[in-house]
């Protein structure tokens, strides 16, 4: 069993690959350098990190893969699955391997286990970019705080770019303490663990009675169904939601 | 800003709109302005009752001049009244869209004073909410039946949708349960919505006047007509007004007082089938005679596309690598998406059920339906098909041979005798 030990980052995806088709290994195993746990039963070979080496399987990829290979690699990488890496690399690879656009080969496993895993993210991204509550601060920052699955919150600053115009916002990821702060005109991300000093402008309160109120009066009593508003609105996304709060 | 209790009735008023979804539109923020549309839409939180707020629905006004039996706030009906003015709505909309509660504004009326008043006022909010307020986030209107033809064009141009409610499946069950509306004046409003001059292509319209197009709902349950008949109707409207969607909403009792509609809460399945059923004429290419059938009405136990398929087993089993796709969307557990992903998977491989099951084909149905590479693995019967897909258990009448089962050889084993 061969174990590739890689930076998790889409250049170690592009070095594994490089030294995959370079030295003829296929590994069983893609796993990150900086949470490895060693196995006994398989070798293990740490794949070095090289802008030029990554550079080449790029090119490659761009031009057997389409322009959009890159990106959806990328997305792969954000999922909080373990096996992502393995995917992307398993799809970079056949890539290579077939010299064409696999995306519609879906009886292969290696592209179904990658769009299903790029689906997963699309997916939560969608669902968060329904789901996050922003708060307004004194200082008509808009601040929203969320604990994503998957790292999804750089898919989702520039959806609130767009639409919020100019008015600056700061989306924290508390799982990863990771922040995208937008000052109306470009996105910047920091790492974080202090806690958010936050201070709600004067109206807020009223605003978020207003809407917990509109949640009540809109909903058909007669109608009641528990287990479609579970299959729509999962109880983990229900935390930052307040007009779900008793 | 509006108050709680003024919010609270005119929300509750229009929680009977069911047609709120946010797609369709593409618009795009300005430079100066709040918000957008997203094509596909988005849901921002759920209610109890399992429906999807996207859009804050809201009333102008539930003080009616009419008296629809059906509806809640007829004038004869002892509820409290209220009327927002332009600019509360505006606020509200603007203060939720910010916190990202809601994609855009659904914005509904009772009829006030005269249906022109009430359009009046329902033009002139969205427009504040536009120029004023520079909102370019999703807003549906609905338009009032009677209202002037140019008032209604206006407002087009301003919003993302608008809808005109047909309210009932037939011109006799108005007349019966909305004496004061009339078919004309519903009809003459989408006619209009659905000219030609809107359209740039012949199914594509202009971005600049309802870009998401009209929509329209009706109720049923409240009036005796078939399921043919509602659905004979949706599919004339697609055709010949152009609707992006026909809605459907089960009747909830709201007026104790008339005999002429029912008081007890109505099952819900009717309107899930329905749904589907209009799902099918929308994008699957069936056609409302072939749904239906000959009784009229949709069958409870099966989906509409597994009643049709039982109906029609003798086109199946198709083959999974040959069919077309007109025929493959006729295969329960495949969908649009699993049929386009099977079209372009088997062009570079044969497919066996494995691969289908990597697909996300639903198996469980389609496996009765479908052969891979002339493998078929689904129930030998139709009364063993129909069981496996209603999902109830098979009455099982079979039982274990005995080898005592002639009675002389038992009663040698009994007694030992030869």
């Amino acid at each position: 069993m061969k174990i590739f030990t890689i930076e998790n980052h889409i250049n170690g995806i592009l070095c594994a690959l490089y030294l995959s088709f370079t030295e003829k290994i296929i590994p069983d195993f893609v796993e990150d350098i900086s949470t490895f746990q060693p196995r006994f039963d398989g070798a293990i070979i740490n794949v070095n990190t090289n802008t030029a080496n990554s550079e080449r399987v790029k090119t490659a990829l761009y031009k057997y893969g389409g322009s959009d290979i890159i990106y959806q690699m990328k997305i792969c990488l954000m999922s909080k699955e373990h096996s992502a890496l393995l995917h992307a690399f398993n799809y970079g690879y056949a890539t290579l391997k077939y010299r064409t656009d696999i995306s519609n080969m879906l009886s292969e496993k290696a592209v179904s286990d990658f769009s299903y895993t790029v689906q997963k993210v699309l997916h939560e991204r969608h669902i968060l970019t329904g789901m996050i509550r922003f708060r307004e601060s004194i200082n008509g920052v808009l601040y929203a705080k969320f604990s994503p699955d998957n790292d999804v919150v750089s898919l989702i600053a520039p959806h609130f770019l767009k639409r919020l115009g100019r008015t600056p916002f700061i989306l924290h990821d508390l799982s990863r303490n990771k922040i995208c702060i937008s000052d109306g005109a470009t996105i910047k991300t920091v790492f974080t663990n202090l806690p958010a000093n936050f201070t709600p402008a004067e109206k807020e309160s009223g605003i978020s009675e207003l809407w917990k109120k509109y949640y009540g009066s809109v909903n058909i009593k007669e109608r009641k169904n528990q287990r479609l508003q579970d299959n729509f609105f999962p109880r983990r996304y229900r935390k930052y939601c307040y007009e779900t709060w008793e | 800003m509006i108050d709680e209790k003024k919010l609270s009735i005119l929300t509750s008023a229009a929680k009977y709109d069911v047609s709120c979804s946010s797609s369709g539109s593409k618009r795009k923020n300005t430079t100066h302005g709040l918000g957008n549309a997203c094509f596909g839409g988005l849901c921002h939180s759920f209610t109890q009752d399992g429906r999807c707020i996207s859009l804050l629905k809201i009333l102008m006004s539930n003080d009616c001049i009419y008296d629809c039996k059906y509806c809640t706030s007829r004038c004869t009906n002892s509820v409290p009244r209220a009327t927002a003015t332009p600019d509360e709505i505006c606020q509200l909309t603007i203060e939720f869209y910010k916190r990202n509660y809601i994609e855009g504004l659904f914005l509904s009326s009772s009829i006030f004073k005269s249906p022109n008043h009430t359009m009046e006022i329902l033009y002139e909010t969205v427009r504040k909410l536009r120029v004023e307020y520079h909102f370019n986030g999703y807003i549906h209107l609905k338009g009032i039946p009677g209202a002037d033809s140019l008032l209604v064009e206006k407002a087009g141009f301003l919003v993302d949708r608008m809808s005109f409610n047909i309210e009932l499946p037939s011109e006799k069950s108005l007349t019966l349960l909305a004496p004061q509306k009339n078919k004309q004046n519903i009809i003459a409003p989408m006619k209009m919505l659905a000219r030609d001059k809107y359209f740039v292509l012949p199914n594509k319209r202009r971005k600049d006047f309802i870009p998401a197009g009209q929509t329209t709902q009706m109720i049923i349950g409240a009036s005796p007509e078939s399921d043919a008949h509602i659905l004979k109707l949706s599919e004339y409207m697609y055709q010949n007004y152009k609707m992006k969607r026909v809605y459907f909403s089960t009747y909830t009792p709201t007026n104790f007082d008339t005999s002429l509609l029912p008081t007890t809460q109505l099952s819900l399945v009717r309107e899930h089938r329905l749904y589907q059923a209009d799902w099918l004429l929308r994008f699957y290419g069936f056609t409302a005679d072939e749904i239906t059938g000959d009784k009229g009405f949709l069958s409870e136990e099966y989906d509409p596309k597994c009643a049709w398929a039982l109906k029609n087993l003798h086109l199946f089993p198709v083959e999974i690598n040959r069919a077309s796709p007109e025929l493959l969307l006729r295969v329960p557990g495949i969908g649009v998406k699993s049929a386009y992903r099977i079209m372009h998977a088997r062009k570079y491989a044969k497919l066996d059920f494995n691969d289908l099951k990597r697909l996300r084909v639903v198996l469980k149905r389609a496996v009765h339906f479908i052969t891979c590479n002339g493998k078929y693995l689904g129930a030998q019967s139709q009364r063993l098909i129909e069981a496996s897909l209603s999902g109830i258990e098979q009455i099982d009448n079979s039982k274990q041979l005995s080898i005592f089962e002639q009675n002389q050889l038992a009663l040698s084993a009994l007694t030992g005798e030869l």
